[in-house]
C-alpha cells in the first residue's frame, strides 16, 4: 500500500520537481497550488504526509494552512514538512527545537532540497503511518 | 625720563624743587598757581605733580578735583605747610597719593617722588592689566554669544545637565524634539522634564564614575508620540576626572528608519524572488543528474525547457531591477530633451509587432497631428511604453486587440494603451503599481512576470512630472493612461523649432 503525499506550493516547477522525486520513491502524490485547494483535498481523502511551502500567494498562507489542518479532528496527526526559500524574509530561524511548538509542524527544510534529502525526510515522517 | 610738574605760588619753593629734581635726573616744570597747573596738565603728560594747597586763583584741592576729571594717570604729592593729619586725609580723599610737609629737604623730596613714580608705574600696570582683563571679558562674552548662537541654530538638539541632574542648557531643536518649552526647563531636574526613561537612565549613567567610564554612549529610542530619536551622550568631566555634567546631542531619525526598513524589505524580497527560480533550476538539474527521469527522455526535455524559462524569467527580473536602480539615480544626471512621442511610440510598436502577430492580436495606433514634443529622457520613456505595450500583449488572449492612442489634453499629452485582455480586479488595482505585486488572476493563469514592470512605469512617469492611471474590470480589458506635461518652450511643433 503506497503512502500518499499532498504537495502544496504556488510555484508550479517545485510541484513538478518534488512530485517527480516522491513518485520515484514509491509515493502516490497529489498537488495543490493554494492553501484553500490543499484544505479541500485533505478533507476529502486521507494523506500520510503534507509537504507545504511557507509562502504561497501571501506571507502567511503556509501558516494558516498548517493551523487549519491542526484544528480538524481528522487531520490533527497528519505529519507536516514545511518548506521555504525565504528564511530571511520571515525572521524565523526554522529550527525545530525553537519553532516547532508554535508552528505546529514536524520538520522544516530550505528549498531546494536534493532528491535524496527529500526522500529521507519523507520516509522518516511517514514511517509510523 | 620722568616729568614732574611743580605747582606753587612761592617762587623759591618752585625753583628749589626744580633744581633738586633736575640734579637727580628728572625733568621738571613749574606752574605759579592751580589754574596754570591745570592748563599744563591738560596739555602735556606728567608723571608726578607736586602741588601746594594754599594758592590764589585755584588752590591745590580744586586742582586735584579738576585734574581727576582729565582721567590721566598722574600721581599727586601735596606740599603742605600744616603738617596735620587732617589736611593729608583731605588731600588723600581728593585723590592725592602722598603729602610732603614743609619744610622738607632734598632727600625727603626725592624719596617721596620716587615712591610716587613707583606708584604711578603700578597704576599704569594695573590699568594695562585691567584693560587686558576687560578685553578678555569682552572676547569671552563675544565667544559665549557666538557659541550660543551656533548651538541655538543647530538642527540637532543639544541638552546639557549638571552633576545635580539639572538642565543647564537646551537649544530650541532639543526643546522641539523632546517637546518642552525651553524657557522653563533650565534648572529643572531631568526626572521632571525628560519623559523617556531610557534617556534619563543613560544620562544618569554618564554622570556616575566618569573616571572609569570616559565614554560616549549612544541610544536610540522611540518617544511616546512615535518619533525615533537618536541620542549621543558624552560626560563632561573636570581635570580630576570627576563628572561635572553631561551633554546629549539628539537627532530625529524617524525618516531614516523608515527608509532603512523599506530598503531591507526590498532586499529580502528581491533575494526571495531571485532564489525561487534558481532553486527550481537546481531542482530540475538534480532530477536529471541523479537519473530520476532517465527512463523518460520526453520528460527530461520538458524539464530542461522549464529550466530555461525560469532562467529567462530571472534575467528579465534582473533587467527590471537594473532599470529600477537606473531610474532611481539622480534625475540631474539624466539627459532631458525634447522627445517626439509619436516617433517613439511607433518605434516601440514596431518592436512588439511580431509578438502580437504570434498571438493573432490586432495592434492599432492613432496619434493627433502636430503634437508638441515633451521634455524627457528618451530611454526612460521608451521603457515606460514598452512595459505598457508588452503587458497589454501578454495579458490579452489570442485574437484580441491592443490599441495605442496619443492626444493632447490641455497642458498634458496623454498616451493610452488599451487591451481586450483579462483585466484587473478593483482590489488588485490598488496594488498594481507596487513593486513585486502580481494580480491573482495573472498568477492563476500562470502568466509569467517580475511584478516590477508597472512599478517602473510609474516611477518614470512621476520622474517626468506626469502620472499614470489604470481603468479596468476583470475579464473586460484594461486601459493604462500616461499623462506627461507639455512644456511651453517646446510648445511649438518640432518642425518650427529654430524659428522662434
Amino acid at each position: 500500500m503506497a503512502k500518499r503525499v499532498l504537495l502544496v506550493d504556488d510555484d508550479a516547477d517545485f510541484l513538478e520537481i518534488h512530485k517527480t522525486i516522491l513518485e520515484s520513491g514509491g509515493y502516490e502524490v497529489d498537488t495543490a497550488a493554494t492553501g484553500q485547494e490543499a484544505l479541500e483535498k485533505i478533507r476529502s481523502r486521507r494523506y500520510d504526509l503534507l509537504i507545504a511551502d511557507l509562502i504561497m500567494e501571501e506571507l502567511d498562507a503556509g501558516f494558516s494552512l498548517v493551523y487549519a489542518v491542526r484544528e480538524e479532528e481528522k487531520t490533527r496527526d497528519l505529519p507536516i514538512l514545511m518548506l521555504t526559500s525565504a528564511e530571511e524574509r520571515t525572521g524565523f530561524r526554522f529550527q525545530l527545537d525553537k519553532d516547532k511548538e508554535w508552528m505546529k509542524v514536524d520538520d522544516f527544510a530550505a528549498k531546494p532540497l536534493s532528491p535524496a534529502e527529500l526522500l529521507k525526510r519523507a520516509a522518516k515522517l511517514t514511517e509510523n503511518r | 625720563m620722568p616729568k614732574i610738574l611743580i605747582v606753587d605760588d612761592e617762587q623759591v619753593i618752585r625753583s628749589g624743587c626744580r633744581q633738586i629734581l633736575e640734579m637727580n635726573g628728572y625733568q621738571a616744570e613749574e606752574a605759579a598757581d592751580g589754574r596754570e597747573g591745570l592748563r599744563k596738565l591738560a596739555a602735556e603728560e606728567y608723571d608726578v605733580v607736586l602741588t601746594d594747597i594754599l594758592m590764589p586763583e585755584m588752590d591745590g584741592m580744586q586742582l586735584l578735583e579738576e585734574a581727576s576729571k582729565l582721567g590721566k594717570d598722574v600721581v599727586f604729592i601735596v606740599i603742605t605747610g600744616y603738617a596735620t593729619l587732617e589736611s593729608a586725609i583731605n588731600a588723600g580723599r581728593r585723590g592725592a597719593f602722598d603729602y610732603l610737609p614743609k619744610p622738607f629737604n632734598a632727600d625727603e623730596l626725592i624719596a617721596k617722588v620716587e615712591r610716587a613714580l613707583e606708584h604711578r608705574n603700578n597704576l599704569i600696570e594695573l590699568r594695562r592689566l585691567r584693560e587686558e582683563r576687560d578685553r578678555n571679558l569682552l572676547e569671552c562674552s563675544n565667544e559665549r554669544a557666538r557659541t550660543l548662537t551656533i548651538i541655538n541654530s543647530m538642527s540637532e538638539g543639544v541638552v546639557a545637565v549638571n552633576r545635580k541632574r539639572q538642565i543647564v542648557l537646551i537649544n530650541p531643536a532639543a526643546a522641539k524634539l523632546l517637546r518642552f518649552d525651553d524657557k522653563h526647563v533650565i534648572g529643572m531636574l531631568i526626572e521632571d522634564t525628560i519623559q523617556n526613561p531610557e534617556l534619563r537612565e543613560i544620562i544618569c549613567q554618564s554622570l556616575e564614575n566618569v573616571a572609569k567610564t570616559q565614554s560616549f554612549k549612544r541610544l536610540e529610542f522611540t518617544t511616546s508620540w512615535n518619533r525615533t530619536l537618536e541620542a549621543g551622550i558624552t560626560p563632561i568631566s573636570d581635570e580630576k576626572g570627576e563628572a561635572i555634567g553631561a551633554v546629549a546631542v539628539l537627532s530625529d531619525v524617524t525618516e531614516e528608519k523608515k527608509i532603512e526598513k523599506i530598503k531591507s524589505d526590498f532586499v529580502s524580497y528581491v533575494a526571495h524572488e531571485l532564489k525561487a527560480p534558481l532553486g527550481a533550476i537546481e531542482g530540475y538539474l538534480n532530477l536529471i543528474i541523479e537519473g530520476i527521469t532517465a527512463g523518460n527522455p520526453e520528460k527530461e526535455r520538458e524539464m530542461i525547457l522549464k529550466s530555461r524559462d525560469r532562467a529567462r524569467g530571472l534575467i528579465a527580473l534582473i533587467n527590471d531591477l537594473l532599470d529600477l536602480s537606473r531610474i532611481d539615480r539622480k534625475r540631474a544626471l539624466k539627459e532631458m530633451g525634447p522627445v517626439d512621442l509619436k516617433d517613439l511610440l511607433q518605434e516601440t510598436l514596431d518592436f512588439y509587432r511580431l509578438r502580437a502577430e504570434n498571438k493573432s492580436l490586432r495592434l492599432g495606433f492613432a496619434a493627433e497631428a502636430d503634437l508638441p514634443p515633451i521634455r524627457g529622457n528618451r530611454e526612460d520613456l521608451s521603457r515606460l511604453f514598452a512595459n505598457l505595450i508588452s503587458n497589454a500583449i501578454k495579458y490579452t488572449p489570442d485574437g484580441g486587440e491592443v490599441k495605442v492612442d496619443l492626444r493632447r489634453t490641455n497642458d498634458h499629452v496623454c498616451v493610452s494603451v488599451s487591451d481586450t485582455g483579462i483585466g484587473i480586479s478593483e482590489e488588485a488595482q490598488k496594488y498594481i503599481f507596487d513593486e513585486f505585486y502580481r494580480a491573482p488572476n495573472a498568477l492563476a493563469k500562470k502568466i509569467t512576470g517580475t511584478g516590477l514592470g508597472l512599478a517602473i512605469a510609474k516611477k518614470i512617469a512621476e520622474d517626468h512630472h506626469g502620472n499614470i492611471r489604470v481603468e479596468s474590470r476583470e475579464n473586460a480589458g484594461s486601459t493604462f493612461r500616461v499623462f506627461l506635461p507639455v512644456l511651453d518652450r517646446y510648445a511649438a511643433p518640432l518642425a518650427n523649432s529654430g524659428h522662434a
